[in-house]
């Protein structure tokens, strides 16, 4: 029989031993504070792995883009950018962890926001706690505005809530016979979604337009056809549906075969993605609306050098482009016009330079409030002709709003 | 009756000691960071551990319980003003207490179906749970998620109360297992894992205990959900209620040790730092989840029963082959005895 | 009415992919006491093949299972015998644990391989339907289900009528008394196995025209595979197929007439009912110890 005195030593031993283990093994590695001509190095957390994975590639392509292109410059301020981007698996506690430990264990220099508006809160307090700018490409949740944070930054033209406002301000700008008089709002249930669209719904209800069906699905939801099926069945003139990209195509297909086309679609996520015609088929994607936060055509600053070094690194054409890999490169324009306005590159400098002034980038000019939100209007797009172009407001729009096609079989 | 030995409590103190010495030793706040969840994993560990390790019932869905504490938590300081600073520490007791005492009529329901039926049944607990969380938007905010007043801590040591908590509720849960373990209570647990149909005949209270051991799990899950909402400052019910939590301190106690009082806690110091170190350092190549299962897959083969039994096994075998050899060797050394001589 | 009858068609015919899945889990389960946490990233992983043959040489998803039911037999077989057959009969949970981390693993070289973009199958006649008397009837959903349906036929008769069946089965309701009867119970856990995972490869090949998928994805189907298997009894096949229906059905129709909220909410609620009065699931047998 083991004596049992003895058997005791063992385990807090171990258990010592282990947390020593677990402590260390995680060991910093240097990186030397700024000197000129040292690397300025960037960190960033992006779900590359986990339920955001697939939306959050095209944002780590535009960082990676943007490094490329400003090391091509000679960095800034003669030091050379180097990213340090880690997977934060769509999880609020790695992405605590991960901007813990690039900023107290790696100590970068800077930081950008992680994917998405959920992981966005968490990570931008543990910035504001350490006196980091947070300049972020895709945040722009209520939430995210309500921390009150004076770091923030988003790098769209518009937060989330009133991006939907361009689409509300279109279909109420139709003269009454054109007006769709019923509408439908089916939504995912996210904080991105579901604020526009509950925004765009109270804004139409107010104008008089009927609501037929309205329905909160949850957000990893990948079978649509309950939707569909009832869509079909309440046959609305408008269907406002907030989306997030697959849910939409789904939504198409359901509809195209169930052989019924409504006068208006707007989705909020999924027309504004190159591929959607692709997935959706060419002649579906004709008239389908969106809004978008970047465009290809759209004659913003950089733009067109953004879309070619895009091109000559990725391959495929502009029409590829995701707005996301634009949203994230617009993060590394500011801090290059942030060294080039003030010649200098530290977080305190960037956070009083941004809140004043206009800063021209590929999303646009950029200005702020006191809590990050931007305060420009996002564009309503559309297909037409097989493009994703400007249709609304007038003074932005590349061609005329066209009515919907039915769709082909 | 409890019974105490000394040795048991030197452990205690070390362990003690260790704990509030270990944030004072490795000051960097991502050390710091990293420690506070691989408390909160500890804990999440041992208590499940209750249930599924000495009880012998695998549930799958305490992730229900860790969100119910983290929701307790927002909906108390926001929607009962309790407010900031430290008061929402006060908050965590309540909790434990009132989410044990809510989930008694489920448990009820529950334990009456074991092994599979058990586990799924309640990581569909689990998923009612998260669904009311996105339904009920008035109370929960929906998939808006509802905001914890951020702490106001000093930047500088801004982690240490949030580990501090996380340390206090471990060993609290350590205190508890133990207990339990030395106890007429821990006995009927393990006689309801080995055979529960002859434990019942045998006159053991099989349905009180499962249901304390459930009830008191279900408790300490929630503490360590209401410290976590604490610290991350916002809850959604997708990160809140999450199934991959409670496999995770599943994976956990597994590799420690799942009938061992300190397995549980083994085993999150060793993957939990490792687990975010893997998605630190190879998330960007997309291997992190394969180095992950790599390092499960290692365990799972070399230690079978987990990191302490093993240990302990092959202690247990070097010391009597070692014992073994001593006698051998004496009973050579031995000059014959005369049955006359022996006495 | 209408929107009822076209909504409990809907369910059914994605019932029907959801049976094939998960009596290859109740298969397994019942030879190896096993269940098999990698059912569902199996059957993404056919998935993937399935994409990478059409998109890279035109065969059709249908086509496809041909070549992907064998390929995936191998692979289940494989499986079991590297890294199953030394865990000791008793230690089902150790089993589960090496499945749900090589579920991982692959999933992390899938993530790897394919980037974690949704995916999906599309063929030209992805989008037609049939209207038949009023209701719509997708064409892959409807093949889907009769691939299911042939595919579970096949397993039928494999188990009812030829001597590997009988083995399968003796081994099911008694592994002891079968290895005296002279049953190799290694090689026939090998071969459950392999024909588990050959229905999640033959399931996984067309799933993928139906939903978009990605290496994520597997955590929802795993929950679904989990609690059909639990309501249908988890080692009977035919429990499982009725299971499998009843929650294409039961979701469907309260997402159609309800709302999509409350689809999984309801077939949890029916899981939770009949599971309180019937532990053992609607057709599975009171097993002493492992259940």
């Amino acid at each position: 029989m083991v004596s049992t005195v003895r058997r005791s030593w063992t385990v807090p031993a171990c258990l010592a031993a282990a947390l020593l283990l677990g402590a260390c093994s995680t060991s910093a590695t240097t990186s030397s504070p700024g000197s000129s001509g040292a690397p300025l190095v960037i960190g960033a957390s992006m779900s590359l792995s986990g339920d955001f994975a697939d939306l959050a590639g095209p944002a780590k392509k535009g960082y990676d883009l943007w490094a490329d292109t400003v090391n091509a410059k000679g960095g800034l301020l003669g030091r050379k950018v180097s990213l340090k981007i880690v997977d934060d698996a769509s999880n609020p506690t790695q992405v605590v962890t991960n901007y813990q430990n690039l900023i107290t264990a790696d100590h970068v220099d800077l930081v950008f926001g992680p994917f998405s508006s959920l992981l966005t809160v968490p990570a931008a307090t543990i910035a504001s706690r350490f006196g980091y700018a947070f300049v972020e490409p895709s945040g722009g949740a209520p939430q995210v505005f309500a921390l009150h944070l004076h770091n923030l930054f988003l790098a769209q033209p518009a937060p989330i809530v009133t991006s939907g406002d361009a689409y509300a301000a279109y279909i109420l700008s139709l003269p009454a016979d054109k007006r769709p008089h019923t509408a439908a709002y089916p939504t995912a249930d996210d904080p991105f979604t579901t604020a526009i669209v509950t925004r765009i719904r109270q804004r139409l209800e107010a104008a008089g337009i009927r609501t037929v069906y309205s329905q909160t699905y949850a957000a990893e939801t990948v079978d649509l056809s309950p939707i569909t099926t009832r869509l079909v069945a309440e046959k609305p003139d408008l269907i406002i549906s907030g989306t997030g990209g697959a849910d939409a195509v789904a939504e198409v297909k359901g509809m195209v075969q169930a052989h019924w086309t409504p006068k208006f679609v707007y989705f909020t996520g999924g027309p504004n993605d190159p591929t959607f015609p692709s997935k959706v088929g060419a002649a579906n994607a004709e008239g389908i609306f969106g809004t978008s936060d970047w465009l290809a055509e759209a004659k913003t600053a950089g733009n067109a050098d953004f879309i070619k070094a895009y091109v000559a690194k990725y391959g495929g054409t502009a029409a590829d482009i995701d707005p996301a890999a634009a949203e994230a490169f617009a993060c590394g324009q500011l801090l290059e016009l942030v060294a080039q306005r003030t010649g200098k590159i530290d977080n305190a400098t960037i956070i009083s330079a941004l809140h004043k002034g206009s800063w021209p980038t590929v999303e646009g000019n950029l200005t702020w409030d006191a809590d990050g939100a931007t305060q420009g209007a996002d564009i309503v797009v559309q297909w037409v002709g097989g493009k994703l172009l400007p249709v609304y407001p007038p003074a932005e729009a590349f061609a005329k709003p066209i009515a919907k096609p039915a769709w082909a079989g | 009756m409890t019974r105490f030995r000394p040795a048991g409590g030197i452990q205690a103190l070390a362990f003690v000691v260790v704990l509030a010495v270990l944030p004072l030793l490795f000051g960097q706040h991502w050390v710091v960071s990293l420690l506070v969840f691989t408390v909160m994993y500890a804990g999440l560990a041992g208590s499940w551990n209750l249930l599924g390790g000495y009880a012998g019932y695998p549930a799958l869905g305490h992730g229900a319980f860790f969100g119910i504490g983290a929701y307790a938590m927002t909906i108390g300081t926001t929607h009962l003003g309790v407010g900031g600073g430290y008061r929402p520490f006060l908050l965590v007791v309540p909790i434990a207490v009132g989410t044990a005492v809510v989930v008694l009529p489920i448990a009820r329901l529950l334990l009456r179906t074991r092994a599979v039926a058990f586990a799924v049944l309640s990581i569909t607990v689990m998923f009612m749970v998260q669904t009311l969380a996105y339904n009920i938007r008035g109370l929960t905010g929906g998939s808006q998620g509802i905001a914890v007043p951020l702490a106001p801590f000093a930047a500088d040591t801004f982690e240490r109360p949030f580990y501090y908590a996380m340390a206090v509720l471990l060993a609290v849960t350590v205190a508890v297992c133990w207990v339990v373990r030395t106890s007429k209570l821990g006995l009927a647990l393990n006689a309801v894992r080995d055979d529960e149909d002859r434990a019942r005949g045998l006159g053991v209270q099989t349905e009180l205990v499962k249901l304390v051991a459930f009830s008191v799990s279900a408790g300490l899950t929630a503490a360590f959900g209401a410290v976590w909402a604490y610290y991350i400052s916002y809850v959604f019910p997708g990160f809140a209620i999450d199934p991959l939590l409670s496999l995770g301190a599943i994976l956990m106690a597994f590799l420690g040790g799942r009938r061992t009082l300190w397995g549980p806690v083994i085993g999150a110091a060793l993957i939990v730092p490792a687990q975010q170190y893997f998605a630190y350092r190879y998330g960007a190549s997309h291997l992190y989840l394969v180095a992950y299962a790599a390092l499960f897959l290692l365990v799972i083969y070399l230690l079978p029963d987990g990191v302490i039994p093993s240990i302990v096994h092959r202690i247990t075998r070097l010391r009597s082959s070692h014992r073994a050899r001593a006698r051998k060797d004496q009973i050579l050394m031995e000059p014959a005895l005369t049955p006359g001589e022996r006495g | 009415m209408h929107l009822l009858l076209q909504a409990t068609i809907a369910g059914i015919l994605v019932g029907g992919v959801y049976a094939l899945l998960a009596s290859g889990q109740a298969m397994i389960f019942g030879v190896t006491r096993t269940v098999n946490f990698a059912q569902a990233i199996f059957a993404i992983l056919s998935a993937y093949l399935s994409y990478t043959l059409f998109v890279d040489i035109g065969l059709d998803p249908f086509l496809s299972v041909l070549v992907l039911v064998p390929a995936m037999f191998a692979f289940g077989g494989g499986i079991y015998i590297l890294m199953l057959r030394r865990l000791s009969r008793s230690s089902a949970e150790l089993a589960l644990l090496v499945l749900y981390a090589l579920g991982i693993g692959v999933q992390g070289v899938l993530d790897f391989a394919y980037q974690t973009n949704t995916r999906v199958i599309a063929p030209a006649y992805a989008d037609s339907s049939w209207t038949i008397a009023g209701y719509q009837i997708p064409v892959v959903r409807f093949y889907a289900f009769v691939l299911a349906a042939a595919v579970l036929y096949a397993l039928y008769v494999i188990r009812q009528h030829t001597k590997l069946g009988r083995a399968l089965r003796a081994t099911t309701q008694n592994p002891v008394a079968a290895r005296l009867l002279g049953v190799d119970v290694e090689r026939i856990s090998a071969i459950a196995m392999g024909l588990g995972v050959a229905a999640a490869g033959a399931a996984g090949a067309v799933f993928g025209m139906v939903i978009p998928f990605n290496g994520n994805s597997q955590y929802d189907l795993l929950s679904k595979l989990l609690s059909i298997a639990v309501l249908g009894g988890m080692a009977s096949m035919g429990g499982t197929i009725v299971a499998a229906v009843i929650l294409g059905v039961v979701e469907s129709v309260v997402a159609a007439t309800i709302s999509p909220d409350w689809s999984a909410f309801a077939f949890l609620v029916v899981l939770f009912a009949v599971l309180m009065f019937r532990p053992q699931g609607l057709f599975g047998r009171r097993l002493r110890g492992a259940l």
